[in-house]
């Protein structure tokens, strides 16, 4: 916390670092990429942890076993080496062709959207494998005993039921995602935190670049969850999920 | 709504405590008081201040650092423990401000606007920014740019002369060395920039020295300075004496000749230009 070791001196405030000399349109940049990175990353994640979350509950093994493979591998390292993986180390496996048309086409912002995508998609996918699991398994049955195939009934009935059960996690998940793009800036993507940091060098008012990036990430996770509070009332159904508002009476 | 407020509120009495601070203590008081003297310097920038295959902390700037410290002792007339902390350029700073190091001595550029914040001691070392491409590459300095990826280091003088002056350079910029240089050995970018003599030390590390070329012509000029807190003459007295002595009495040429000399970690050998401007840095007893 470098305020607390910043009491022994005097420090003049200048807040207009942030919006003289092109400042401001750097931090719009900025809030821009880490918004672009995020949403890209978090409908990806979402799709992986669902597809994942699904397999890892379903009457067959070697689905299971491969999806608990993908929730094992990508979770257990972490982020920041994936995204060097991603960047330094992928792209090699591709043919030159290929590397040569990612090299032009911004090879570090497609490297944090996979690895931030993968890494969440496996986080995701135990949030959603705990959705599915707290669903009674005569739930499925009764599904299957309707005349629905598996398949039919994890679609239909089981993930939509499940989904709206994770909401809370799942936005905790999604905040990480937000906040964890942020790592995408070693290896050079210019997203917020970046743009918070190249003021910093230009200008050298760090306290004030950092507060901006503490404020406009405050309000972008702040903006999310209350997002997130919409989705859950306007999917609820009604008699299935009633805790809300009760527990505290 | 109560949840935003009180976030705000908690930031602002962290701030107003900031700025109401304590009666400031000198650089000296707070070395004479603590008993350590807290250098920030670099683990990567051979052969200013990196980790060697010993695991030791050495370099260039860190035995300039340790003159300095010797001085420190001197003035002081205690002994006084040493100590180094790892400072990037975005951290530097920030670090010296929060009081958490008392001098920086690393690869740190005297600019102008540095100097709003903070003081520099008298130059040290002088080079300039050049490119480090691959053997064949057709970038021959920095007219060769445009529609290039030029790797940069944040926080560098040359990043920002690059995107001044070469605006249709794609700048991919990293908060560190090992990243941008890892960056061109895997092909990510075309080029990368940074002060000639840390692309040389880039160079010498390399798997294969053979395969990297350090091309152009200096683009910028940058004498390198040790940063401290700003309106500390007291201290800053001591660290340019200490620096001045050295000069005087050569052993600031040993210890420049023992890292960059013929037989140096880095050999790259003293212009008498250079050793010139250094004898005219002292100022007479």
């Amino acid at each position: 916390m470098p305020l607390i070791g910043f009491l022994g001196i005097q420090y003049d405030f200048q807040w207009s670092v942030l919006w003289t000399g092109g400042h401001g349109s750097w931090l719009v940049q900025g809030i821009w990429t880490t918004l672009r990175l995020s949403a890209l990353a978090w409908i990806i994640a979402w799709l992986l942890g669902i597809l994942s979350g699904a397999l890892r509950t379903v009457p067959f093994r070697p689905l299971r076993a491969l999806a608990t493979f993908y929730v094992e591998f990508f979770r257990n390292v972490p982020l920041l080496v994936w995204l060097f993986f991603w960047y330094f180390g992928a792209p090699q496996f591709l043919p030159r062709a290929a590397q040569d048309w990612l090299n032009v086409h911004g090879p570090e912002f497609w490297s944090a959207a996979v690895g931030l995508s993968v890494y969440h998609g496996a986080r995701m996918s135990e949030v959603i494998r705990a959705g599915i699991q707290s669903i009674p398994r005569t739930l499925l049955e009764a599904s299957v005993a309707t005349g629905l195939s598996v398949g039919q009934a994890y679609r239909l009935i089981i993930i939509p039921i499940a989904l709206r059960l994770i909401i809370p996690p799942a936005t905790n998940e999604s905040l990480n995602l937000l906040k964890n793009s942020s790592l995408a800036l070693t290896i050079g993507v210019a997203e917020l935190t970046f743009m918070t940091r190249q003021i910093e060098t230009y200008t050298a008012k760090a306290f004030e670049a950092l507060t901006a990036g503490t404020l406009i990430y405050l309000a972008l996770c702040l903006g999310i969850a209350s997002l997130m509070v919409q989705v859950e009332r306007y999917f609820r159904i009604p008699g299935l999920i009633v805790r809300v508002g009760r527990a505290e009476h | 709504m109560r949840r935003v407020s009180s976030v705000v509120v908690a930031v602002a009495v962290i701030l107003g405590l900031a700025v109401t601070g304590w009666a400031a203590e000198s650089t000296l008081e707070k070395i004479n008081r603590s008993g350590v003297f807290t250098v920030g310097a670099r683990t990567g920038s051979p052969p200013f201040a990196y980790i060697n295959k010993q695991n030791e902390w050495v370099g260039f700037s860190v035995d300039l650092a340790r003159l300095v410290h010797k001085n420190i002792e001197k003035k002081l007339n205690k002994p006084i423990k040493f100590e180094l902390k790892e400072s990037a350029p975005a951290t530097r700073i920030p670090l010296l401000s929060s009081m958490a190091v008392d001098l920086i001595a690393g690869t740190m550029t005297d600019t102008r606007p540095r100097r709003d914040s903070v003081d520099f001691s008298i130059t040290f070392f002088v080079t300039g920014a050049q490119f480090m491409v691959k053997e064949g590459s057709p970038i021959r300095g920095i007219q060769d740019l445009a529609g290039k990826r030029v790797g940069a280091q944040q926080g560098s003088t040359n990043e920002r002369i690059i995107r001044e002056r070469v605006p249709q350079a794609q700048l991919v910029v990293f908060p560190d060395q090992p990243a941008g240089f890892t960056a061109l050995v895997q092909g990510r970018v075309d080029t990368y920039t940074n002060d000639g003599i840390q692309l040389a030390g880039l160079k010498v590390k390399a798997s294969n020295p053979a395969e990297w070329k350090i091309v152009g012509d200096f683009y910028s000029y940058e004498p390198y300075g040790m940063a401290m807190r700003k309106n500390d003459s007291d201290f800053r007295a001591v660290v340019n004496n200490a620096l001045m002595e050295a000069i005087e009495g050569g052993e600031y040429f040993k210890v420049y000749d023992k890292w960059f000399g013929p037989k140096g970690e880095l050999p790259y050998p003293m212009t008498d230009d250079v050793k010139s401007f250094m004898m005219y840095q002292v100022v007479p007893k």
